[in-house]
């Protein structure tokens, strides 16, 4: 939704697919805290309702948060990133590689880190302008490839630990009484939006998923936009890498392991088109923050506690809420063709 | 000669790497061992080609491990309450059909991107899955190993019964007007309606032909063991479409034929045995599965630039 099309003032306020998707996250929330608040022997409040919690969950929905914010624009130009993944896993073995072995101060390892990621997102870019390769199957091999390189150089066992104090304060402390990373992650969400919505390169992007053959046409350059795109995405995959480290203190190969599920989730479920040339980050944070609130809500469940099982269940509820959106988002099509069907007949 | 450029590359490939092995590891080519390695291939073999028509159809499906984990289970939980084994057989492929509907329905009946709708279904299934199994293996009776035949029995039995949906398949897709129907719809879909085919119905069929072929080769994986584990499908989907894709069949659909990718599922299954003769950490398979991939798109893409005007 960039460009106001609808003058009629509270229509456009209230009507739109943003606001639809802040009421369900709303109702969520209350849903969860009615349900998953307890108060336990000692009279203490526990579950859901606590504070504790509600940082928690911007703690936990920075990284897939950050990888959905970098999927957003590729997926405006009616493309795909399997491979952020396995690139955020790669990148936190090469960030504690650095420190570890490499004996690197934490500033330079982070940075080398960001360059690695601009450089694998630069690889996917090169595959898919250059040659002109599906970017599907381009990210299909490249996720393998970065979560083998990951597993390759730690054996499959390592695990870097023992980070100092002063970075883990990056995922574990609060700063002006937010968590820090969420600062970190609210500066990228700024970035990204004024991106996509308030410069050319925005613009541009929803020219090349409309029709990438009308954009070059028009005189954009496609293939350097689309690049740029993949770019950022793998830059935005190293940070959400970083930050993955300094929140569990440790660096690992499987690290995460399976977000580019949730992240394209949230994208899609933001009401960004997964065929291109329409998308919006408000609806992508909205996606995110519906995902979070899901997945730390059911874990306060007395039912979901009884069953030990909040993984599995956020885990079956996400891919059927991703079935949901993407079913409703080709609701009016059908529908509009079923009655000219009629209309013809 | 030129058509089949890339099977033939493959298949020199594949000739090479076992010439190296045969001079540097002799041991390769004890029969029994490879037998166990032909035989673990097989079911590999059956969903490959399932996958191989769903591509050259212009789709894709990235669900096969979730639903071959689901079969799997599935007839183990059926074996194990004493059902006849033709029976649990007919089960996992009938599952397996209704898994793959699903899919074809999304995809072809509410025109869905298959990568995003088999990426919901393969998380739904898989977590489905673990929800109702939480990780536990299932015990099979004693009958149903090997068939009830000897190990080696049963692992020809496997082999050949592979094979033959590869011929039977390889031959379809090259002479039926059904196959040739999948050619059409993946490279034009709009000029095959135009043709007088019904592009949504073939999208549909492949898929359930790919969900029954899983079902089968769950059976077959799951007779090579006593226990079915939840876990036997994971990752599968990857070593299916890189096989495929390695084997000459173009993602953007309608080229590309089951015996490529016969010969491409037979060089990535000697990546792994290869590493372990050659004394390379068993870790650098899946890197490798990746740089194979890689480099297949990447000859097609260099090919085709070339044979641009």
């Amino acid at each position: 939704m960039s460009a106001p099309e609808a003058p009629a003032g509270w229509k456009r306020l209230f009507l739109r697919y943003e606001m639809l998707l802040f009421a369900a996250l709303l109702a969520e929330w209350l849903l969860f805290h009615y349900f998953g608040t307890t108060t336990n022997r000692r009279g203490v409040v526990v579950g859901f309702g606590t504070m504790d919690r509600q940082f928690d969950i911007l703690r936990h929905s920075c990284e897939i948060g950050l990888l959905a914010l970098a999927l957003t624009p590729i997926i405006i130009t009616a493309g795909i990133d399997l491979s952020v993944g396995s690139l955020l896993g790669l990148c936190a073995i090469l960030f504690g590689k650095l420190w570890f072995d490499g004996g690197l101060p934490i500033p330079a390892a982070a940075g080398l880190t960001l360059l690695i990621g601009a450089l694998a997102g630069g690889l996917n870019a090169g595959l898919i302008t250059g040659l002109r390769l599906p970017p599907l199957i381009v990210t299909l091999g490249t996720y393998s490839l970065f979560r083998g390189l990951a597993e390759a150089i730690t054996h499959g066992a390592v695990t870097y630990t023992d980070f100092p104090a002063s970075f883990l304060f990056v995922g574990q402390e609060r700063w002006l009484g937010l968590p820090v990373q969420a600062w970190l992650f609210a500066l990228v969400a700024a970035a990204v939006w004024l991106l996509v919505h308030r410069t050319v390169f925005g613009r541009s992007f929803r020219a090349i998923g409309f029709s990438p053959e009308g954009a070059r046409h028009a005189g954009l350059p496609v293939e350097r936009r689309i690049a740029l795109a993949y770019v950022l995405a793998g830059l935005i995959a190293a940070l959400a890498a970083i930050i993955y480290t300094a929140r569990l203190g440790q660096a690992k190969a499987d690290a995460g392991t399976g977000y580019e599920l949730f992240a394209i989730t949230a994208v899609v479920l933001g009401g960004t088109s997964i065929f291109g040339g329409k998308g919006s980050v408000t609806g992508t944070l909205l996606g995110v923050a519906l995902i979070a609130v899901l997945k730390s809500g059911l874990a306060t469940l007395p039912i979901v506690i009884r069953l030990n099982a909040a993984e599995e269940i956020s885990g079956l509820l996400t891919g059927a809420l991703l079935l949901a959106a993407l079913t409703g988002s080709v609701l009016p099509k059908i529908l509009s063709s079923l009655r000219r069907h009629r209309q013809a007949g | 000669m030129k058509r089949h450029f890339r099977e033939l590359s493959v298949t020199a490939t594949l000739l090479l790497v076992l010439l190296g092995m045969a001079v540097f590891a002799p041991a390769f080519f004890q029969p029994q061992p490879l037998l166990s390695l032909v035989t673990r291939e097989a079911p590999t073999l059956i969903v490959a080609c399932g996958m191989a028509l769903v591509i050259i159809c212009r789709q894709i499906d990235i669900s096969v491990g979730s639903q071959f984990s689901v079969c799997g289970i599935g007839a183990g939980l059926l074996a194990a309450r004493g059902w006849p084994l033709p029976l649990v057989i007919g089960a996992a492929v009938g599952l397996g059909a209704v898994l793959g509907a699903i899919n074809g329905w999304l995809v072809a009946g509410l025109r869905l991107p298959s990568i995003v709708v088999t990426l919901a279904t393969m998380v739904t299934l898989r977590q489905g899955l673990n929800l109702g199994q939480q990780g536990a293996f299932v015990n099979l009776p004693d009958r149903v190993q090997w068939f009830g035949l000897s190990q080696s029995a049963g692992q020809w039995v496997l082999v050949l019964c592979s094979l033959a949906v590869l011929a039977a398949l390889g031959l379809a897709l090259r002479h039926w007007p059904a196959g040739r129907q999948v050619y059409a719809v993946g490279s034009n879909a709009e000029a095959a309606r135009l043709a007088g085919i019904r592009p949504q119905w073939v999208t549909f069929l492949v898929f359930v032909l790919l969900g029954a072929l899983t079902g089968l080769a769950a059976i077959m994986n799951v007779v090579q063991s006593p226990q079915v584990q939840p876990l036997a499908g994971a990752g599968l989907e990857l070593k299916v479409i890189a096989a495929v894709v390695v084997g000459g069949v173009a993602i953007a659909g309608g080229r590309g034929n089951l015996w490529g990718a016969f010969a491409g599922l037979l060089l990535l299954a000697c990546v792994s045995p290869a590493l372990t003769h050659l004394h390379i950490e068993a870790y650098w398979e899946k890197a490798i599965q990746g740089a194979i991939i890689l480099l297949a798109v990447v000859a097609d893409g260099v090919r085709q630039r070339r044979s641009e005007p």
